[in-house]
Parts: structure tokens; C-alpha cells; sequence
């Protein structure tokens, strides 16, 4: 059996570490920095070289990191590497997901996208939940379910990679716009119209770029919205609810404490939508209230007072 | 007499076997090798049915029923032949034992397959490079054509036909493996003329499959069945066949056969450069390459992305009438379009004689089947610039194997890839970059209104000729811009000409070929006579309208930045 390899060793890192680990799977774990983890199993490397013999290697790092890393690592990698992703970015104003980034820097075709109600806290502990595996190749889907599934760890599959990484970049939205609208009093009737027609907007963006409107309606989608919704500790919640407060977007993102991809992606999705002619206005609005251009007094009734019709 | 050609293309004598060369390209071999290559398609399509029961049913039945409907609908002498044989096929069935389905299986394949069947004769090959040129620039220049004969320098024809790209790559990775060009498609000329492209290289021909519809015509089936047309009858909608299809190219694509496919199916009846691309021939050379490395054979395949660019297209009008039609139900095949009209033929390369570069074919970087870029050696190449061993994408556990799934996530990656190659190697030609600005301007005049109303405004749109030069010129310093970048390219002539002989050669071109006229110079100003026309010319740069435009034009472009986009005209 081939280790696991995992670059990157944040709490997303090196959950995936212990799920592997449970799994009954040796790690090489990458870190630029020297790590501590108690386990002879994880061996922990700072040369990108010494994954080359991993299979599947999990990229745990922010988005925005993502293409630098898949460079490096690509160098030493070719054809029959099979590369998986956790982040929640898309890329540039055309909206490009992470599998194509890795597809475009490295020589690395068999890419998948990891996503769904997953945190990294669930993961690290072994307690029960799932995933979705987004990639057009089923390779990739079996590799990960070998490399961190289980008894607790349901890993689901699915073709359609680029609606698995657009809904999980949009749910990321849509949270921000639930703690948000939960910091201005909006009540459960109030959210769960919200969140329903971000989600239609999300599929609609998502079929516009190519995606299948169904898998909006799966684990990546709103399955990981309700995971957010119901409380899983996503940091897009808190940033939301701190905008909410009234905290400028610094705080906001200081307050949460970890990189929220979905800051950066609000604005570029507004403007793809508009582009496209696809109305969205949760994501507008999101975006708006993140440029500082919509207050709390205003952003909610902008939405409520938007023309009502079929469904 | 002439069913019996275009069924049954003539093919002639050998006194004594023609014995190919040893740097002789695979496809002089064909002939010796034909009876092997149908027997090994008839054996995997079969094989690929045999083992179950239930499937090898529903296949014949969906068959039959298939050939029923299009023999029944076609009430000709193939359908007094065959619908008897389908008809007892369905009714028989359910009654018949394995080994009979399994026969019945193999005969229908066998018939298939013979259809498809081409040949390929080194006589009518080197007849076809050393004579059709020549009469070709005969027909172009009349008085020329005695000269032309006995002219043994090069023909008219290579003024015309500019190729440009990296050639001097495809002769060396042609001798690693197969090539296989996929090109842009506009016309009915284009296999002609990329034929004609590669033996002005000193390229190999290609195998390529041509619409039965080609056949038609005796003298072009004599030379399209001879130079190594395989026959495809888009009439024939069973997926057995379409298996067939598959599998014949997948075999010659391993065997080393340079090949030709049209991945945008049938011609862009918009002008559009294609986007959509149909991947099932691409996707039979992916999995060539995998049959290859599980059997351990080193041969490679490499893809060549290729534009072919016309600065005046024969079939324009039945196809961008097509297009228009297409909202209310579109003719698939057209069967009656200038490419079978003589006359049409004849005025078209009249209209060509004299310009430069009427033509251009670029080939584009070759790359391997998972989109990779190659060296001379037929290395693939990561984006860092290290070879690295394709054979690496079939593996699974370290053991090459094949893979139908993995396989087609492949060929639709490479298929993103050609459609972006399709835009950055398109090479804008004079007309089209005219009929854009004028076009551009009809949308500005006009806001608001749909595409199909601004199309019945004949004559209605005129623009001060010097306005016009002056767009032109804007115009074309913002594709130069582009081309700088390596987002497009430029014809010659596009680079090199004044704005203003820019536009007088395109309505000069276009001008006593159309039946209509695109555009009538009046001297003080030009006017947009015929919207559809224009509308099929300009689409070529509907993708790079917005980067293009002046800053009070930008609206305009936009609209015409949406032609094509979801599919449809609004």
C-alpha cells in the first residue's frame, strides 16, 4: 500500500493525517514547518520530492495557495499521480476551480475535489459524518475513500467536479450571508428563504459554468449548507455575524481566525453573474455588504423588498 | 451506373502490388493491410457484445430499428434491398438461440464495416498531388491552365494556400507515432485543401471519414475512396454503428495511421469558431494510445489543434441560412449546397485567382492525449518543461490498463484544451475583420433590437466610408494587440495592408462570388447590404468582440460577444 500524502498541516492537514491513519494507512505528511504529531505512522517531510510515492496526496492548504503549491509539487510528479484538493476557491473573474489550477501547473490530470459537511475537528476525532469526492475521474473517489474512509467516515462520489467545487465555493457564501442575517435579527423564516435561494442562484451560477444543477442538491451543496447553518463552527458564520455587528471587514475576518475563502469570491461571483445574466442577489448583496457599500440597516430589506414570483 | 459508383467507388487494377517504401508513411501500406484492420474492427465491436446475452439483444433490436426507420423513410434502391433483412431480423429475435444473435451480430458488423471501408492508391495519390492543383489554378485562371500542366514549379495554388505553424515538428514526431489533425471545419473544401496543405509540407496523408453525402458525386467518391476516405453515413443512427465508427478509427490511430477528424462534427454553420466539440473520434484516438501502452507498443499518438481560415467561404450562404433556421428545426445534412454545384466551384476559385493567401491552415503546437505539450522527440512535456512518459496516464497500481471512464475524462480535458486552441490559433482574415465593423456598427445604430430584426435591415445601415477605414484601422490595431499576446493571429495581408485596401479587398472578394451582396461601396459611404452575410463573416470574432471594440462602441460589442452563447440567437 502507498502512504497517504498530504501537503499542508493545519487543523484541515493533519485531520486528514488521523483519518488516514485510522484507515490503517501510513502518511507523509508535508510541512515547511517542524511538526509534533505523536504518531511513528505520520512521517512528517519538508521536501515536496518525498510524495512522489504517496497515492492519493490531499492539498490542504488556502486556495489561494493552492497554484503555487501544485507547481512545486507538480515538478515532481507526472501522469500517474492522482491529486485532491480541500479548498473552497475559485479562481479569477471567470471563476476557474482548483482542479483546473492543478490540472494547468502540474502534469497531474486524475484531479479530484474533496468537499461536503467535513471539518477539520470531525475529522481529526473520528466522529461520525461524510463527504463528497468531486472528480471525473473514479479513481480519485476510490483512492480517497481508501486513503480516509471508514465505519465513521462516509466518502460519497461524484462526476460532476466542477459542481462539487462550485457549490462548496458558493455554500462558503451563503454562510457568511445566514451569520449575517442572523446578527440583524433575521428570524428562521427569514433565513431559510434566504438560504433556499442562494442556493438556486448557486446552481444557476454553477449550470451557467458548466456544472449540474442536481449536484447543488447533494452533499456539497446543501448538505454542507445545513452542516453550516446548524452550527459546525465555519468560520464563514462567524465573519458573517461579525458584519453583522457592524465590524468592518478586517475584524471581521480577524474575528474568525482562519482564511475565509469566500471573502474574496463574493465580489468576482456578482460580477460573473451579472456578466452572465444570471440574477443573484444573495450574492450580491453579500458582496456589497464585504466592499462596505451596503449597511446592516439596509442589506436585509434590499433583499426582502426584491419582486416575488415562482419559485 | 452512378449508384453504382458512389456505392461501390471504382477502384483500379493492380498488374503488380504496389510494395511501400520503408520511410513510406503507414498509409501506403493500407491496402495490404485492409482485409486485417476490417477483420480486427469486426472482431472487438462483436467481442464487445458477445458476452452478454441481454445486451447483444437490445443492441441488435435498437439496430434494426433504427435501419427500419431511415430504410422506410428513404424509399430508394437500398431500401428494396435491406428492409427485408431488417424486418425478418426484428421479427426473428426473441426466437433465436446465442449463437444465432451472435451471428446475426457479426454479419450486420461485417456489412458495416465493408461499407465504411476505404482504400488507398498510391496512383491516384500522386495523380491527385501533381494534377489537381494545377487544374485547380487552371480553373482559376483560365488562360494559365497549358502553362499550369507542364509547369513543374509550384502551382498557383500554394499563392493561395498559405500554411503557416511549427511543420518542421510534425515531420519529425510523424515518424514517432501517429499524428492526428483536428481542424476547425467551415467547408466541405476543408479536407481538400488541408490535403492539399500537407502534401505542400511534404506530409503524410491523412485517413479521414467523409459524409456518405460526399459520395455522391462519382468523380469526387473515385478520389475521396482512393486516398484513404473512410465512408460515414450520418443517416445511420444505431449506436452499433457509431461503435463501428469508433473502433475503426481507434484501430488505424494505433496502427500509426495519420488521421483526420472535424471534432466540431459538421461545418459551423454560424461561422462561430466551435466551442462544443463532439469527442467521439477524439476520444477513439485517446483510447488508441491506451490500447497501445497495455500492449506494450511504444507508438504514440499526438494531437494537432488546426484553424483553417478563409478569407471567402464557398458553401456561406446555404450554411449561415442553415444556422438562422436552425431556432425552428435544422436540416442536419444539407444535400444541395454550393459544394455540389460545378458552377459554384468554378466561380469561387475565379474569385480567389489573384489573391494572396486566400487560405490559411496553421497547425498548431502538437500535444499529446492528456493535452500536455510535446517536443521533436515526442517527449510530453509538463508545464515546468520536463519530459515526462505519457504511458504515466494509463498507469493504474504501476500497470498500464484500459479504462473506458478515465479514458473519456481525458479526451473531454482535451477537448476544453482544443476549443481554446481553436481560438488562439484562428488567423483573422481581411473580410472578416470588415464584415465585424460594419457589423458592429449595424448593432450600435440600432439599440435594442433583437439579432433576427436588425437581419431584415437590408440597405438600411450606412456608415461614411472614411468612419469606416478609420474603425477598421482601430480595429485591427486591437488585434494586433492580441496577436502580440499570442491570444490570436493575423493573415499577411491583415498585418500588412492599409485599413482602407483592407476594406476594398474584402468586398472585392466577397462581391461576384455571393449571390448577394455583403456590402456596397458608394464612395462616400458603404452600406450594409446584406446583415446575414456579415453576420456569418464577423462571427469568426464574436469571442474576441469586447477586446477589440473602441470604448464607444463597447455596448454594440457586447451584444455581439452573446451571438452563440447558450446556444442560440436572441
Amino acid at each position: 500500500m502507498k502512504p497517504v500524502g498530504i501537503v499542508g498541516a493545519g487543523a484541515f492537514g493533519k485531520g486528514l493525517a488521523r483519518a488516514a491513519r485510522r484507515a490503517g494507512n501510513s502518511v507523509v505528511l508535508f510541512s515547511r514547518f517542524p511538526q509534533e504529531l505523536g504518531d511513528a505512522g505520520i512521517e512528517v517531510v519538508d521536501d515536496l520530492a518525498a510524495l512522489t510515492r504517496s497515492a492519493p496526496i490531499f492539498i490542504a492548504v488556502p486556495s489561494i495557495f493552492v497554484g503555487e503549491v501544485g507547481r512545486e509539487l507538480g515538478a515532481h510528479l507526472d501522469g500517474r499521480h492522482l491529486l485532491v484538493h480541500v479548498s473552497r476557491g475559485l479562481v479569477g473573474a471567470e471563476l476557474r476551480t482548483l482542479s483546473r489550477v492543478l490540472r494547468e501547473v502540474s502534469p497531474v490530470r486524475r484531479v479530484g475535489a474533496l468537499a461536503g459537511p467535513l471539518d477539520a475537528a470531525a475529522l481529526a476525532e473520528g466522529l461520525p459524518g461524510g463527504a463528497i469526492v468531486g472528480s471525473a475521474f473514479p479513481e480519485v473517489a476510490a483512492a480517497v475513500r481508501a486513503a480516509i474512509g471508514g465505519s465513521s467516515l462516509r466518502i460519497y462520489e461524484s462526476s460532476d467536479s466542477l459542481g462539487v467545487e462550485v457549490a462548496s465555493a458558493i455554500v462558503g457564501l451563503a454562510a457568511i450571508a445566514v451569520g449575517y442575517a442572523r446578527a440583524v435579527g433575521a428570524g428562521p423564516s427569514a433565513l431559510a428563504v434566504m438560504v433556499t435561494r442562494a442556493m438556486h442562484e448557486a446552481a444557476a451560477v454553477g449550470t451557467e459554468l458548466g456544472a449540474k444543477r442536481e449536484t447543488f442538491w447533494g452533499l456539497a451543496g446543501l448538505g454542507d449548507l445545513v452542516a453550516a447553518t446548524l452550527g459546525d463552527g465555519r468560520p464563514e458564520l462567524a465573519v458573517g455575524e461579525a458584519l453583522g455587528q457592524g465590524k468592518d471587514v478586517e475584524a471581521a475576518a480577524k474575528i474568525a481566525g482562519a482564511n475565509v475563502e469566500s471573502l474574496g469570491l463574493a465580489g468576482r461571483m456578482a460580477d460573473y453573474a451579472q456578466r452572465v445574466s444570471v440574477p443573484a442577489p444573495v450574492t450580491s448583496t453579500v458582496a456589497r455588504v464585504i466592499a462596505g457599500e451596503l449597511d446592516t440597516q439596509h442589506a436585509l430589506a434590499a433583499l426582502m423588498a426584491r419582486d416575488v414570483g415562482k419559485e | 451506373m452512378l449508384r453504382r459508383f458512389s456505392e461501390n467507388p471504382l477502384r483500379l487494377p493492380h498488374l503488380s502490388p504496389y510494395v511501400p517504401g520503408p520511410d513510406d508513411p503507414a498509409i501506403f501500406w493500407f491496402n495490404s493491410e485492409r482485409k486485417d484492420i476490417v477483420a480486427e474492427v469486426e472482431r472487438r465491436v462483436a467481442a464487445a457484445h458477445a458476452h452478454d446475452r441481454k445486451a447483444l439483444e437490445v443492441t441488435l433490436n435498437e439496430a434494426a430499428y433504427h435501419e427500419i426507420k431511415r430504410l422506410e423513410r428513404q424509399r430508394d434502391n437500398e431500401s428494396r434491398e435491406s428492409l427485408g433483412y431488417w424486418r425478418g431480423l426484428i421479427r426473428r429475435i426473441a426466437r433465436m438461440s446465442d449463437a444465432e444473435k451472435r451471428k446475426a451480430l457479426e454479419r450486420t458488423v461485417h456489412h458495416m464495416a465493408k461499407d465504411v471501408a476505404g482504400n488507398f492508391d498510391t496512383r491516384v495519390y500522386q495523380l491527385s498531388t501533381k494534377v489537381i492543383p494545377k487544374l485547380l489554378a487552371g480553373v482559376m485562371r483560365p488562360s494559365k491552365l497549358p502553362r499550369e500542366l507542364f509547369n513543374n514549379g509550384a502551382p498557383l495554388i500554394s499563392e493561395l494556400l498559405q500554411v503557416e505553424g511549427s511543420i518542421e515538428k510534425l515531420h519529425a514526431l510523424s515518424k514517432k507515432g501517429a499524428l492526428v489533425y483536428v481542424p476547425t471545419h467551415a467547408s466541405n473544401l476543408d479536407s481538400i485543401v488541408l490535403g492539399q496543405a500537407l502534401e505542400q509540407c511534404s506530409l503524410s496523408p491523412v485517413i479521414y471519414g467523409a459524409g456518405k453525402n460526399l459520395f455522391s458525386n462519382p468523380i469526387i467518391s473515385f478520389f475521396m475512396h482512393n486516398l484513404g476516405a473512410y465512408r460515414v453515413d450520418r443517416r445511420i443512427k444505431s449506436a452499433l454503428y457509431k461503435e463501428l465508427l469508433k473502433t475503426w478509427s481507434c484501430v488505424m490511430v494505433e496502427r500509426g495511421y495519420h488521421s483526420l477528424f472535424f471534432p466540431g462534427g459538421t461545418r459551423s454553420r454560424s461561422g462561430l469558431i466551435e466551442n462544443h466539440l463532439k469527442l467521439g473520434l477524439v476520444g477513439s484516438a485517446v483510447e488508441a494510445f491506451s490500447q497501445n501502452c497495455v500492449r506494450g507498443v511504444a507508438r504514440r499518438v499526438f494531437f494537432v489543434p488546426t484553424t483553417i481560415n478563409y478569407a471567402l467561404v464557398l458553401e456561406a450562404e446555404s450554411l449561415v441560412e442553415d444556422w438562422l433556421a436552425e431556432e425552428g428545426g435544422a436540416r442536419y445534412i444539407i444535400e444541395d449546397d454550393e459544394f455540389s454545384r460545378v458552377d459554384r466551384w468554378v466561380s469561387f476559385f475565379r474569385k480567389l485567382a489573384g489573391l494572396d493567401a486566400a487560405c490559411v491552415i496553421r497547425f498548431g503546437e502538437p500535444l499529446d492525449p492528456f493535452g500536455n505539450p510535446v517536443d521533436e522527440e515526442g517527449c510530453s512535456l509538463t508545464p515546468e518543461g520536463h519530459a515526462i512518459d505519457p504511458a504515466s496516464y494509463t498507469l493504474r497500481d504501476d500497470q498500464p490498463v484500459l479504462d473506458g471512464r478515465r479514458d473519456a475524462a481525458y479526451t473531454r480535458a482535451l477537448g476544453e484544451l482544443l476549443a481554446e486552441r481553436f481560438r488562439s490559433e484562428t488567423v483573422v482574415m481581411s473580410t472578416q475583420l470588415v464584415a465585424h465593423v460594419l457589423f458592429r456598427q449595424l448593432v450600435a445604430a440600432t439599440p435594442g433590437l433583437g439579432i433576427f430584426a436588425r437581419l431584415r435591415l437590408r440597405g438600411e445601415v450606412s456608415v461614411p466610408r472614411e468612419e469606416l477605414v478609420k474603425q477598421i484601422g482601430q480595429t485591427r490595431d486591437a488585434l494586433r494587440e492580441l496577436s502580440e499576446r499570442g491570444e490570436i493571429h493575423l493573415s499577411k495581408n491583415l498585418r500588412e495592408a492599409s485599413a482602407s485596401e483592407l476594406l476594398d479587398r474584402a468586398l472585392s472578394i466577397w462581391n461576384g462570388y455571393h449571390s448577394r451582396v455583403a456590402a456596397r461601396d458608394l464612395g462616400v459611404e458603404v452600406t450594409a447590404e446584406d446583415p446575414t452575410l456579415l453576420l456569418y463573416y464577423q462571427n469568426r470574432l464574436v469571442a474576441f468582440a469586447e477586446a477589440i471594440a473602441p470604448p464607444e462602441q463597447l455596448e454594440a460589442a457586447r451584444e455581439i460577444g452573446q451571438i452563440g452563447v447558450k446556444g442560440g440567437l436572441r
